[in-house]
Order: C-alpha cells, then sequence, then structure tokens
C-alpha cells in the first residue's frame, strides 16, 4: 500500500475539511440560539409552535409544498422580497430555531410563505379577480357587510374588511378573503344577483378559524377559510395560479339535515366549486397544515435583522 | 509523463511462449466474464429505473401545466411526483449506473477478477429494495421534506447498508490489486467510493438522527445535495471518461501530472461549494463567500480536466464519428465544462441574485446530472455491455437515434430552463409586477421543456430495448464492434 497513503489522507482529508467548514463550524455560530428576550426576560421570541402546526409541517413536507415555496426574506439589498410585502425585515437565522423541519426552499414558483400567517391578505396587482369573473366582484363585496351582523360571534367578522384594506390597494378577491366568515343565510338577498349555485353550502363555515384574527387596525391576514378555499381550489381564488388543487386533503360530501360547521365556505362560485348541495370538509391534515400556514409568522423584530428603512438606508441594514 | 493507456504497462512475467497482448485479450476476457452478472444487474436496475423515472416525470410535467388533473389522488399529486421522479433518477438510475460502471471499471483496473460476485449482487438487490421503498414512501406522503433527501429512514437505513456491501466489496478489489500504478480513474473511484458513505451518514445523523437546530439544516442540505453531485457523480464521471477517451481513441492520457493536479483541485474546491445557492438566506456572510470562492476555484480541476482530455483527442476528434462511447463520452467531458462555468457564472453575487428561487437552478442540476454524467454513463455502457455479454450492439441506427436525442433533449431542457428562469428571475426581483408575472414567464419555458421531455422519453425508451435486445442474446456476433457509420478506410484504435 505504501505510496497510496498519500491519496488515502488526501481524500479523508479533503472531505474532512469540506465536513468540518461547512457544516460543523457554521454549527457552532448559530447552531445553539436561544429565544431573544427583553431584558426583564418578557416579550420571548420565537416560541415553540402548537402540535398541530407541527403536524401542519409534515403535511408541507409530504405534500412537497417546499419545491414551490420558500420561507425566508431577503435583504433589500438581495431582491423585492420586502418590497413584495413577504415581510417587515429579513430572516434571521433565530426565526427558525424552533422549526422542526426548516423549509427555506430554493424555488418560488409559488410566492414566499416565511410570513403567510401575518401579512396582509394583500392579492397581486391586477392578479385575481374573484370567481365568475366580473360578476363576482359585486355580490362578495356586497356581501361582506351583511354579513358581519349575522356573525356577532365571530370578532373578526365585526371587522370590517373593505375599511381595513383599501390603504393597501386591496383588489375584490382580498375583500372576499377578509370576508371569510362566510355569508350566513342571512346575506342571501344581498347576493341576490350571484349565482345561487353553492351559497346554501356555505352555510356556518369556519367561524372558529376566523377568532385568529387580531382586530387591532391591522390590515387582516389570510384567514383559515382562506387557505381552505385556496388549497382546495386555488384557481377560485386566484385566477392565474398554477399551484395544484389538493382535493385529497377534504372531504367532499352530500348534505344530509345540518350542514358540517366545518365545511368550507365557496364565497362565490367558480368553476371547479361543489355543486349544489355538497359540501367540502377539511381533513385533519387539511386543518393541521392550514395551522402551520397560520403560524408563519416572522413580524416580531430581531435586534439582529432590523427592519430596513427603504428609501433612507439602502443596503444599511444591522447585520450583526 | 506520458503513461501507456494500457492500463497495466507491464506484461505478466509469464509470457515466454505466447505473446503478451494475447495474454492480455485472454486475462481481460476473463476478468469481464467475472464481473458479468453484477454489471448487469446494475445496469439492467439501473435502466428500469431510468424509464420509471422518465414516466414520473411526464405526469409531473403535464401536471405543472394542468394543475387540477387528478387533485384527488395524493400519492400523484406533484408535490410527490416531483421528488419521486428526481429520487428515483439519483439514486435509482444514477447512482446504480455509476455504480456497475466502476465495479467493471476496478475489475480492470486492478486487473483481478471479481471474486464473490453475490456479494455484490445481494448489495444491488439491498439498494433496488431501498429504493423501491422510497419511492413508495414518498408518493405515500412520507417525504422527509429536505431536497434530494426525501426518502424515508427505512428506505435510507436500507441504501447505507446495501452501499456498505458494495463499497467494502469495491475495495477488497483494490486490496488484490495486480502490481502496477494505479490509474487516475481508480483516484476518482475510490474518491467516490469512501466519500459517499460519509457524505450519507453525515447528513442522515445531522438531519434526521440527532437534528441540528434550525437553518443550519438547510445548510446540511444543501452541502449534501451539491457533494453527492461532485464528489459522487462527478468522481464517478470524470473517471469514466478518464478511461473512456484514451482507451477508444488509443492513446494515453496527454498529461498524467494535469490529471493528478485536477483530481485534487477538483476534490478540495468543489467539496467547499453549494453554499452559494443560499445567498441573502438567514446565514452568516462568511459561508456564502467561501462557497462562491470555491465555485470560482473550481475553474482550476475544469480546466486542467478539459485542457487534458482535449489534447488527448488532437487529431482523433474524427472519431466521434464511428465510435458510440468516445461520441457521449465526449458530450459528457464538454458538459462537464458547460456545467461548470455555468456554475461559476450563477454563483456571482449580481447574478445570483437574479437567478436565485428561479428555474436556474434545476437547469444547472440537469446539466451536471444528465448532460454530462448521465452521457458519459451511456458512453460507458455502450463500451461494457459488448465486453459482458459477448455480443456487438445490434443496431446502430438505434445508437444514432439514442445519442441525438438524449443530446438535443437535455440541451434544449437545458437551455430552455437557463433562458427562462433568468427571465423568471428578473421579472421576481422587479417589484412593480405582480408575482404572478414571473410564475407566467416561465410557462412557456415549462411548456418547452415537455417538448424535451418527450425527446428523452424517446431516447430512454430505446437505449431500453437496445439493452434488452443485447440481454437476452440478441446482439450481433461480430469480432468488430458496432460503429455509427461504416469505417471508411483503415480502422483506427479500440472500439
Amino acid at each position: 500500500m505504501k505510496g497510496l497513503q498519500p491519496l488515502f489522507l488526501g481524500v479523508f482529508g479533503i472531505f474532512a475539511f469540506s465536513w468540518l467548514g461547512m457544516t460543523v463550524v457554521p454549527n457552532l455560530q448559530i447552531g445553539s440560539l436561544n429565544p431573544q428576550t427583553d431584558e426583564d426576560g418578557s416579550d420571548v421570541y420565537p416560541s415553540p409552535r402548537s402540535g398541530m402546526a407541527l403536524r401542519g409541517a409534515q403535511v408541507y413536507a409530504a405534500n412537497g409544498c417546499v419545491y414551490c415555496h420558500s420561507q425566508q426574506v431577503r435583504p433589500d439589498y438581495g431582491g423585492s422580497d420586502l418590497e413584495r410585502k413577504w415581510g417587515e425585515r429579513r430572516s434571521a437565522p433565530r426565526d427558525y430555531i424552533f422549526e422542526p423541519i426548516v423549509f427555506l426552499g430554493t424555488m418560488r414558483t409559488g410566492p414566499d410563505l416565511a410570513n403567510i400567517g401575518h401579512r396582509p391578505a394583500l392579492q397581486e396587482k391586477g392578479a385575481a379577480t374573484p370567481a365568475p369573473a366580473p360578476a363576482g366582484a359585486a355580490p362578495a363585496a356586497a356581501s361582506s357587510p351583511a354579513v358581519a351582523p349575522s356573525l356577532g360571534a365571530s370578532p373578526a367578522a365585526a371587522h370590517p374588511a373593505p375599511a381595513a384594506s383599501p390603504s393597501i390597494g386591496t383588489s375584490p378577491a382580498a375583500v372576499v378573503a377578509a370576508a371569510s366568515p362566510a355569508p350566513a343565510p342571512s346575506a342571501l338577498p344581498a347576493a341576490g344577483d350571484q349565482p345561487a349555485a353553492n351559497v346554501p353550502t356555505a352555510a356556518p363555515s369556519l367561524v372558529a378559524n376566523a377568532s385568529e384574527l387580531t382586530a387591532d387596525g391591522q390590515p387582516l391576514p389570510y384567514t383559515a377559510a382562506w387557505h381552505h378555499r385556496h388549497l382546495y381550489n386555488p384557481r377560485s381564488v386566484t385566477d392565474d395560479s398554477n399551484m395544484p388543487a389538493y382535493h385529497f386533503l377534504y372531504e367532499k360530501r352530500r348534505i344530509s339535515g345540518a350542514a358540517s360547521p366545518d365545511a368550507i365556505n365557496f364565497a362565490g362560485a367558480h368553476e371547479g366549486n361543489p355543486e349544489s348541495g355538497w359540501e367540502i370538509v377539511p381533513s385533519y391534515d387539511a386543518k393541521s397544515l392550514v395551522a402551520y400556514l397560520m403560524s408563519r409568522d416572522q413580524a416580531h423584530q430581531l435586534k439582529e435583522a432590523k427592519s430596513p428603512v427603504i428609501a433612507a438606508a439602502p443596503g444599511k441594514e444591522a447585520q450583526k | 509523463m506520458n503513461t501507456p493507456v494500457e492500463i497495466n504497462p507491464e506484461p505478466p512475467a509469464s509470457a515466454n511462449e505466447v505473446t503478451s497482448a494475447e495474454v492480455d485479450r485472454v486475462e481481460r476476457a476473463l476478468i469481464d466474464a467475472s464481473t458479468r452478472l453484477a454489471v448487469l444487474v446494475f445496469y439492467t436496475s439501473a435502466i428500469a429505473w431510468l424509464i420509471l423515472s422518465t414516466l414520473l416525470a411526464i405526469v409531473a410535467s403535464f401536471k405543472l401545466h394542468a394543475p387540477d388533473t387528478l387533485a384527488g389522488v395524493s400519492f400523484l399529486t406533484w408535490g410527490r411526483l416531483s421528488p419521486a421522479q428526481f429520487d428515483v433518477l439519483i439514486y435509482g438510475w444514477a447512482s446504480m449506473a455509476g455504480m456497475g460502471t466502476a465495479i467493471w471499471l476496478m475489475a480492470r483496473l486492478c486487473r483481478t477478477t471479481l471474486r464473490h460476485p453475490l456479494l455484490l449482487i445481494s448489495g444491488a438487490a439491498f439498494w433496488n429494495l431501498g429504493v423501491l421503498m422510497g419511492l413508495i414512501g414518498i408518493l405515500a406522503g412520507d417525504s422527509t421534506g429536505y431536497e434530494w433527501l426525501e426518502f424515508p429512514g427505512y428506505s435510507a437505513i436500507a441504501l447505507f447498508c446495501a452501499y456498505l456491501l458494495i463499497m467494502t466489496w469495491a475495495l477488497i478489489m483494490f486490496r488484490f490489486r495486480r502490481r502496477g500504478h494505479v490509474y487516475i480513474t481508480q483516484w476518482y473511484l475510490l474518491g467516490a467510493f469512501l466519500w459517499f458513505p460519509w457524505l450519507y451518514a453525515a447528513a442522515q445523523v445531522m438531519l434526521f438522527i440527532f437534528p441540528i437546530q434550525g437553518v443550519m439544516q438547510a445548510a446540511v442540505n444543501s452541502w449534501f445535495a451539491n457533494n453527492l453531485l461532485f464528489l459522487w457523480f462527478g468522481s464517478i464521471g470524470l473517471g469514466t471518461a478518464y478511461y473512456m477517451i484514451p482507451k477508444v481513441i488509443g492513446r494515453p492520457v496527454h498529461s498524467y501530472y494535469l490529471a493528478t493536479l485536477g483530481f485534487w483541485t477538483f476534490a478540495l474546491f468543489s467539496s467547499w461549494t453549494g453554499m452559494q445557492r443560499l445567498i441573502d438566506g438567514p446565514f452568516p456572510a462568511w459561508m456564502i463567500t467561501a462557497s462562491i470562492a470555491a465555485t470560482i476555484l473550481t475553474m482550476i480541476p475544469v480546466a486542467t480536466v478539459g485542457l487534458n482530455h482535449h489534447m488527448t483527442m488532437r487529431g482523433y476528434f474524427s472519431l466521434m464519428r464511428y465510435s458510440p462511447t468516445l461520441r457521449f463520452t465526449v458530450f459528457g467531458a464538454v458538459a462537464y465544462s458547460a456545467f461548470s462555468i455555468v456554475g461559476v457564472v450563477m454563483s456571482l453575487r449580481t447574478v445570483a441574485r437574479i437567478v436565485h428561487f428561479t428555474e436556474v437552478g434545476t437547469g444547472y442540476t440537469y446539466l451536471g446530472l444528465y448532460a454530462f454524467f448521465t452521457m458519459v454513463m451511456f458512453g460507458s455502457m455502450y463500451y461494457i455491455v459488448p465486453r459482458v455479454v459477448g455480443r456487438e450492439w445490434r443496431y446502430a441506427s438505434l445508437i444514432k437515434l439514442h445519442f441525438w436525442s438524449s443530446a438535443y433533449g437535455i440541451g434544449l431542457m437545458v437551455l430552455l430552463l437557463l433562458v427562462g428562469g433568468f427571465v423568471q428571475g428578473v421579472s421576481l426581483n422587479d417589484p412593480t409586477l405582480p408575482f404572478s408575472e414571473s410564475t407566467e414567464s416561465i410557462l412557456p419555458y415549462l411548456r418547452g421543456r415537455s417538448l424535451s421531455g418527450i425527446l428523452l422519453t424517446v431516447s430512454h425508451c430505446v437505449f431500453a430495448f437496445h439493452f434488452g435486445l443485447m440481454l437476452l442474446g440478441f446482439g450481433r456476433t461480430a469480432s468488430v464492434p458496432t460503429f455509427l457509420n461504416p469505417v471508411e478506410g483503415e480502422r483506427r484504435g479500440g472500439h
């Protein structure tokens, strides 16, 4: 074997060098971070996720969401992420310390999801008009004020969606989203010019999920109902989406007697939505996935990744 | 430093009555015969996986334009098909083809017959089992969610055990090699065989057994994927090209010194690349910068390897007209240079910020995995299969069809993905355009890619059919190899 020792040593040495340099050393640097707290130990960020969101991460992995969606916001010098309102600051290693699986992603066939549980339900400009193109807008907008009083139980619904969003140029589809807590039967007259096809199926819908919203004057984030509609029938929410429909995460069943309280409310008829007399009920996996999506929130300020003042100091953000 | 191409330049000492060339020929035939079963098991499995991966790719590609198709079938959702297709391609096709070729090369270069082929064949069986379980696992919704490592734990264990069998066996063969100098191909193969288990085990331990915290998971994932591409596939591919090109044209490698320089710089620099694909992500900036620097430095091995092949080939390029092996291998070797140059351009920060999160990354991967590695493997199969089955390829026309459909197919695919991804990136980075614009802008290119997929499907089916003929003994019984075109005048070199 003499003469070959340098070969074997070299082969091992080179790999050890790469392994140490590219994984072990960085791990020493950022591999054991703690949550950030205030001086008095309060205001802890981030904090561990709920059980349902953890399960949702597995659903996210199983169905390959990561091949089209990233979960990282780049700094202002690195792309248009901040201008697209995908986040208010760049992502930092500390944001991910409790993630069971880190889905940073390498591809953006779909938009970034790092803040999907927080950021305003903003539709892409000019992108989506809701359901049946021009006709859908009017009934949808009209329905939301009508709905609100009828669902007094839900604080979110009490928040007048149109008022919350005009400043960010919301398209009608976003209003539909914000008005997610379903047109209750009382809303039907207001939506009278709409094909009545699926409205009755939508009856009480996801009131419970709607309580996730905070009505503190912030623009409303995407609701659970919106996520379910989007997962079941992406093109009913965004016309030119090429996201697959995840029918297999939902159960389609005939309404017999009372409709399920969990059934998705499809605010408006659209190709691919269930026909009248049928309802779409999310499975536990679907609910977990939505819980996971709604836990995507990097809004909390971090010392090492301040929100840049975009116009004033381009590229001068604090990097520890 | 012009070492003769004959891998062991010293004739056996006992050659007094017959000529040494005759002894060599008989010896080679014995070695080939001993590897016959093992190599064919690896190749047959590999080709079967290639066809399966192609079928999965067709469905996945179709579903990308028609996302509502079969929306109720969980195991056919795009997010499961896509990783299933890719993992079958890298672990089923590329790894098994690579190991089959590596086994044969090792036996030939060590000038030793293959002992205990059953050990190796059981390794292949376990590997197949691992890929099959992984495929079913992904389709059933058991994916781990880490790119290139989607196979769930039970599959990973089977793959790893299978691998240990195969590797141990390869090292034993090296231990029993005949004296003589160790050729550059053996360096690459030894490197690949020793790097893979460490790489795979390190990734499994750091991601699944004792998961490390937070974003470091993504870094380990990126490190794994990159090194799998370079140190595993890259080493086998380069090693094979270093054997096939000199062998077919019948002259020694131009410079052995350049070859060793190329090997060490390749291993050293390419193993540090990969993090540039995390640009602007939540990582310490030095990691990205180190990888960009390493990527630029990979130009050294690329230049030395490219120059070496070019100088070896000089004056013999016309042989590509006849030899299928040479044609595929040279295509692969040129694609390796293109792959590396694209990699360098992509890593520069200004470009990286545009092409990050776009199809350019996919195009780059296919440039390495297919245009380089797979084409080299096809070339080696055209050389090795006739030697182990004792027949020559039946139809030159099928080989030509295979070459042109795969060359045009992969060329078109890579071109469309690179250009389309760039366009996608430009609209992605323009905040005045809605996000949907970036997806819209890539869609025509993706449709074009489906077209290139048809070409590749044709190519794979033709090759599988032709291979099947060889396997079933329908090859030509001739002493002359199958040339792509009738040889005018004197036949030069080997085959």
